[in-house]
């Protein structure tokens, strides 16, 4: 059509030029232009936030914004997940929504994520509230919510392990990039259900449990993190109470 | 079923520990994956890392984008299209009216209930953004450009949007292109003994009656449908990857409806973002991308938007029900009575198997052994969206449970009794099963009061009681109200005889096939939309063959090579494919121990399968054994000369009966008396559906399910003015609950397995959404009954909630003492 402009868009890490009409929306120009179609769009009013993307370590519903709003910008979709510098495999927020069952049709998922990575970045260690505060604009059918906070939970203690583990590296690293700006500062528990889910069938007391299978010593991450103080021990454990409960 | 090999017996088979979870000794030792395991599912990689394909993912060479022109009018006859505007823009291809799809015979379809709806309307709009006209174009702007472009010039008539005032003589008639059809009515149903019933309410000391509207819901997926289409000339055939929960019906439909031989068509559903009987009706939308692409011969894309999704697509529930219950002083009740007025839309699309106008409606007895019973309905036509779709619900039953499970409450009430101690009085007995139920149901196993009484001690209910009255007494600011819904669902349709869709009966497929190097594939009939399939059919397959699950594939929603099956809705998978899926492994299995015998050199009467081991191996010498991969092995590179080659199975599995999953639930409330909010204090689910495959997928489920009964209690209508206009139709306006509204839940489970099902699974999608509306009305009712309040209608958003304390003269003006008028704009002041 008339009327196309140049723009720059990076996305993931890679820089893409494209000619877009003004009024072509983000979502668009992401899904179609650029072929990356991990970015949903469900709704035609801004309300459902499957469309969430990162713009310059901003969450926003790239259906609300024009292409050409966010040339020049730095954006992050479920794509650039596993390349980021927190990511082994997988980055952790994924990995929870897998362990802790956080995604059924998975058409909200990438959105979820989108709205859980810019949660973390901010808060390492967001209590229930905050992160039911977090993803409110993202809507989820499936669910019912209680396991996308459980996953969102289970990567904040990922993380934490993590940069505990590695003496904050991941952290410095990350912080050049929006990563995580997890500090060491609490000494949460490993994850429950660590290792090979694939194979374990999450009761405690069957098929080696988690003790005998936990890949993370959660003695050894306590005593490294050192300083850990005493209220993140007891938050500690009551999210792997409540965790406990429903399994 | 016929030829059932080796059918283990479900009841003591799968063994259970106490909690109804899988035993250790048993089953879970197994740690290949098989029933009872929580094993993470196999298909999230692909979703938690961007890489799923839904529809509008799709993007083919050539492909050009389908935008349609809705009718802003809900009630007008069309008297000019002019297209021509719109064909003379840059990209737009083609503009299609009615008359286009004439000449090829497409201009109309079959519904569910085997009514005629029109794909573009032909002469007159019978509901607010009904199909008009389609715009073909290179690119989804250029579409939505010509679309605008498109004058339609509009006699306007009068709607009709109220059922009861669509029955009104003077009414204006819906479809008055159907001969013999004078006035807005569309059927009459009734069920039970009409006389009989009579007779127990006359004779009874005590009759309770209560009216409740079950409102229009959305299903509402976070994905819309949608459809891609490509009509390839060279090979006579049609391809369309669309948002199917039923692809080979779907198949079935399309075929007959274009006249292209269904061998010559082929569906395919490829991920699909949330179904929920949304994706169970064919739209208008598929018809017209697949029309398009046969005249363009190009690829043609249709992707609905959220409007138009909310205001074209199946709604369901809108039942106008009145219930009346006849009971003794000591509550003991004896006969149940409910009368419906069904608003179905313009069109008569409700999605029901074709015996069932009502679908299974009539099972409105419930858990309880209710000696009478009689039930009537009529369904009208009226200028809204056509639907009455099962929204993740078996038929209606959604309707019949609230129906019950809320005049019990009302009926508790009258008689000052405790709502769990009248149920318990009126259950059917746990040695009563299987029970055929007063409308002619056969329940295959129960034990409701075991469930209730596990929900009511995971609840603390006497605690909440004593709670509940100490507020009262203390006239506290937040009333406390507890809510239970003890309920019975009926699910997995067919059997074929007695249920079918448009004819084909209601059974399901799975052909499993173990490849050389020991891995298999199980391609099945029915469709995932995030239930898992892909997981827990193969959780079936690994504990049936003693398989690892991370060997198994399982395949679904591709016509040209799955099996035909009816596709997924009404609970059916687990119930219906899942029983396929066990009986095509045990047959593996048979033929399996053929050839162990060839590879072991022993008799194959002296070959015994091992679950615990998943090893077969001879009579009295466990040692001299082999695995399925071996036994695969040797089924390609030395297979016994007496039997074919290969190791494959196939089974058409035609349920016996249905299952009859159940579960009692328990909300607990706090009501603030100064605004009418509700919060949840307690959610309480305990749920039996029978066998456990996979508990982590089950909960999901159940929370999910959950969710949506929140919603539907507390937030979403479909609402219309007097002119027909939708008010209600996106997600401005209709309300999905957000993480802020959805508390945690509780869960729980008893394991009361199916007698008949070959793995004794139930099946368990839909118990969440049907069971937990009652408890919640309940809830909120019981905590203002004490002063009279019977009945709160849905949704009790804060204003129906403060407006009913207000009547009983239980609201509280806000401490500050300003008074304000819930009519006017201005928020109250805060100090
Ligand atoms: S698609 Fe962007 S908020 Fe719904
Ligand atoms: S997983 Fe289906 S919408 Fe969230």
């Amino acid at each position: 059509m008339t009327d196309e402009r140049e723009i720059t868009l990076t996305v993931n890490g890679t820089e893409h030029t494209i000619e877009v009409e003004p009024r072509r929306l983000l979502v668009h120009a992401i899904r179609e232009d650029l072929d990356m179609t991990g970015t949903h769009i469900g709704c035609d009013t801004g309300n459902c936030g499957a469309c969430t993307v990162l713009k310059d370590g901003e969450p926003i519903k790239s259906c609300l914004m024009f292409a050409a709003q966010a040339d020049g910008a730095e954006i992050l979709t479920v794509e650039g997940m596993e390349d980021l510098p927190e990511a082994d495999d997988i980055h952790p927020l994924q990995e929870g929504f897998r362990e802790e069952h956080g995604l059924q049709c998975g058409y909200c998922t990438p959105g979820m994520l989108m709205a859980g990575k810019a949660l973390l970045d901010e808060h390492p260690d967001p209590d229930e509230e905050t992160i039911r505060d977090a993803i409110s604009g993202n809507l989820c059918r499936c669910t019912g919510y209680q396991n996308i906070v459980r996953s969102i939970e289970y990567a904040a203690e990922e993380l934490e392990n993590r940069a505990a583990a590695d003496g904050g590296a991941v952290a410095a690293d990350g912080a050049t990039d929006g990563g995580p700006a997890a500090s060491p500062e609490g000494g949460h528990a490993a994850p429950e259900f660590g290792g090979d889910a694939d194979t374990f069938c999450g009761r405690e007391d069957c098929c080696g449990g988690p003790d005998g299978a936990d890949p993370f010593d959660r003695d050894a991450l306590l005593d490294d993190a050192g300083d850990a103080d005493d209220t993140a021990d007891a938050d500690a454990g009551t999210d792997a109470n409540d965790r406990g409960d429903t399994k | 079923m016929s030829s059932e090999p080796d059918t283990p017996d479900a009841e003591t088979e799968y063994q259970h520990d106490d909690d109804g979870g899988p035993d250790p000794e048993k089953h879970c030792g197994h740690g290949r994956g098989g029933m009872g395991e929580e094993v993470t599912r196999k298909e999230d990689k692909r979703f938690i890392t961007g890489r799923g394909n839904y529809v509008d993912d799709i993007k083919k060479p050539g492909m050009l984008h389908c935008e349609i022109v809705r009718s802003p009018h809900a009630h007008a006859r069309i008297e000019e299209i002019d297209g021509s505007r719109a064909e003379a823009m840059d990209g737009v291809v083609a503009v299609l009216t009615a008359e286009d799809l004439l000449e090829h015979d497409l201009a109309t379809m079959p519904t569910l209930m085997d009514d005629t709806q029109d794909v573009l309307v032909n002469e007159k709009v019978k509901f607010q953004s009904q199909e008009v006209a389609a715009v073909i174009a290179t690119d989804r702007y250029a579409a939505k450009d010509g679309a605008q472009k498109v004058e339609v010039d509009y006699d306007v008539l009068d709607p009709v949007v109220d059922a009861e005032e669509a029955l009104e003589e003077d009414a204006p008639l819906v479809r008055d292109e159907l001969e013999d059809q004078e006035d807005n009515h569309i059927f009459d149903w009734d069920t039970g003994d009409k006389e009989a019933t009579e007779t127990v309410f006359d004779e009874a000391a005590v009759t309770v009656e209560e009216d409740m509207l079950y409102q229009r819901l959305h299903p509402a997926p976070i994905e819309t449908c949608g459809a891609v289409a490509d009509w390839d000339p060279g090979m006579d055939k049609m391809t369309v990857h669309m948002t199917s929960q039923a692809p080979h019906a779907h198949r079935t439909l399309f075929s007959q409806v274009s006249g292209i031989p269904e061998h010559k068509v082929r569906i395919v559903s490829p991920d699909v973002g949330g179904g929920f009987g949304n994706k169970v009706p064919i739209y208008p939308g598929y018809v017209v991308a697949a029309a398009a692409s046969y005249v363009l011969e190009e690829p043609v894309k249709w992707i609905e938007e959220r409007s138009e999704n909310i205001q074209t697509t199946g709604f369901a529930r809108d039942y106008d029900m009145t219930g009346e219950l006849a009971a003794t002083e000591d509550g003991v009740i004896e006969g149940v009575k409910v009368d419906v007025l069904a608003n179905h839309g313009a069109y008569n699309a409700a999605a029901q198997p074709s015996k069932f106008p009502a679908g299974f409606f009539n099972i409105f007895t419930g858990s309880y052994d209710i000696e009478a019973a009689y039930g009537s309905l009529t369904a009208a036509f009226t200028n809204t969206a056509p639907g009455g779709v099962a929204y993740r619900c078996s038929f209606r039953v959604t309707e019949a449970v609230y129906l019950i499970e809320r005049m019990v409450k009302v009926l508790a009430d009258e008689l000052e009794m405790d709502p769990a101690e009248i149920r318990r009085r009126n259950f059917i007995p746990s040695d009563a099963f299987p029970y055929e139920s007063a409308t002619g149901w056969n329940y295959d196993s129960g034990d409701y009061e075991k469930a209730l009484d596990k929900a009511l001690e995971m609840a603390d209910y006497d605690h909440y009681r004593e709670e509940q009255q100490r507020r009262i007494e203390e006239d506290a600011d937040k009333l406390i109200g507890i809510g239970i819904s003890s309920f019975t669902e009926v699910v997995g349709a067919g059997p074929g005889k007695q249920c079918d869709i448009a004819g084909i009966e209601m059974f399901d497929s799975a052909d499993l096939r173990v490849n050389p190097t020991g891995n298999a594939v199980l391609r099945v009939g029915v469709q995932t939309q995030g239930q898992g399939h892909e997981t827990t059919f193969a959780q079936i397959v690994a504990e049936e063959l003693g398989m690892d699950v991370d060997s198994i594939t399982v395949e679904h929603g591709d016509t040209d090579t799955e099996p035909y099956g009816l596709g997924t809705y009404g609970s059916r998978s687990t119930p219906v494919a899942g029983a396929a899926a066990a009986v095509a492994a045990r047959k593996v299995r048979d033929k399996a121990k053929s050839i162990a015998a060839n590879e072991l050199e022993a008799a194959e009467e002296d070959i015994e399968w091992e679950r615990e081991s998943g090893e077969f191996h001879v009579a009295g010498a466990p040692d001299r054994s082999i695995t399925i991969t071996e036994i695969a092995a040797g089924a390609y590179m030395n297979h016994p000369g007496d039997e074919e080659p290969g190791l494959e199975a196939v089974n058409y599995y035609d349920p016996p009966e249905m299952t009859y999953p159940f579960g009692s639930y328990i909300v607990i409330v706090e009501i603030d008396r100064e605004t009418g909010e509700v919060d949840f204090e307690k959610f309480v689910a305990v749920d039996d559906c029978g066998n456990r495959i996979n508990p982590m997928i089950i909960e999901g489920q159940i929370h999910g399910g959950l969710a949506q009964g929140i919603g539907t209690a507390m937030l979403e209508k479909v609402t219309y003015d007097d002119n027909g206009n939708v008010t209600g139709g996106d997600f401005m306006n209709y309300l999905l609950p957000t993480a802020n509204e959805i508390p945690n839940f509780d869960t729980g489970h008893t394991v009361t397995p199916s007698p008949h099902h070959p793995i004794g699974a139930k099946g368990v999608g839909e118990s969440p959404t049907v069971g937990s509306p009652p408890a919640i009305v309940n809830a909120v009712v019981d905590a203002m009954s004490h002063a009279g309040v019977t009945h709160v209608e849905m949704p009790m958003t804060p204003d129906v909630v403060w407006e009913t304390l207000d009547e009983v003269g239980l609201a509280h003006q806000p401490a500050h003492n300003v008074e304000f008028d819930l009519g006017d704009d201005a928020e109250p002041a805060d100090d």
